[in-house]
């Protein structure tokens, strides 16, 4: 990702106030930090707001960037720890209910099972926002592991990394949450 | 069979179901570079400004204390000899009292 542009000297030339050299910057970081706010942040919640404030904090600390490791995966970390603090700031919701469901979401859910369809994009916008739904009773970083894992398909060691977290920690939380979102989706199919 | 995997295959149902909505942009929306630049702009301004006024504040205060530390030495350095505190030598020689 990124060999697409000289990364180290764009970073010199923006230090020497070359603003050319930020816009190649936002461009070349702006899809790496869009996939992991629409993975970690709600569908509702202001895209765009979150994604000017991780650039604004990614120039912030630049200095702080030391160039053992790419540039997007810096930001990446930098991007998961905002959408994280943003989680958090919001009120976990309590579980959900079938009659808690908009009738999108309830189709979306009785649709699951016909798994090998291809969703139309009601479909799929209704499968988020009772995804969403699920994962709101998780803390934030209980649902943003869940989504590296299942959604993602990402290593437990690159999880390790991106989290900070040890691998038996990973294992333990996911060893946690999954009963709890097996439950719940158990409740949305008893109630129905 | 797993009892769980029921809940699980409906999990990953609803995830794949919902996977075109977790997809980012390639690119960003018209206007938005714009926007940040203009904000970097204004903060590397607001931030060099503070600068400024942080280095006259810091040479002000130098200035006061070399001021502070003079006066204290010239005071200090004129009184000696004296028996009196200042306050004290000038209401002395304010009432015209006779200490002796």
């Amino acid at each position: 990702m990124d060999e697409a542009i000289d990364v180290g000297a764009c970073l010199q030339r923006w230090k020497e106030g070359d603003e050319a050299a930020a816009e190649e910057l936002i461009r070349h970081l702006y899809p790496v930090i869009s996939k992991i706010v629409r993975t970690h942040l709600p569908r509702r919640d202001d895209e765009k707001d979150l994604v000017q404030e991780v650039l604004m904090k990614t120039f912030a600390k630049l200095h702080q960037f030391k160039g053992d490791a790419p540039l997007s995966h810096w930001v990446s970390r930098l991007a998961l720890t905002t959408c994280l603090d943003r989680l958090r700031a919001q009120k976990i919701r309590p579980e959900i209910r079938r009659a808690d469901l908009t009738p999108d979401e309830s189709e979306a859910f009785d649709a699951a099972w016909l798994s090998g369809s291809s969703p139309d994009a009601t479909d799929a916008i209704g499968a988020r926002d009772l995804v969403d739904k699920i994962l709101a009773s998780l803390s934030p970083e209980d649902r943003s592991l869940i989504l590296m894992v299942d959604l993602e398909g990402r290593s437990l060691q690159e999880i390790a990394e991106t989290l900070g977290w040890s691998i038996s920690k990973i294992k333990m939380r996911l060893f946690r949450v999954r009963p709890q979102l097996r439950q719940m989706i158990r409740k949305l199919e008893e109630s129905q | 069979m797993n009892p769980n995997s029921k809940e699980d295959e409906k999990w990953q149902c609803l995830l794949q179901q919902s996977a075109p909505t977790f997809a980012g942009t390639a690119e960003p929306p018209y206007g938005f570079v714009t926007s940040i630049l203009a904000r970097l702009r204004t903060e590397n301004g607001q931030q060099a400004e503070m600068e400024r006024i942080g280095w006259r504040a810091l040479l002000a205060s130098l200035a006061a204390l070399v001021i502070a530390v003079t006066v204290t030495l010239g005071m200090s350095y004129s009184d000696r000899g004296s028996e009196f505190e200042p306050g004290v030598r000038g209401f002395v020689q304010m009432e015209n009292v006779q200490v002796s």
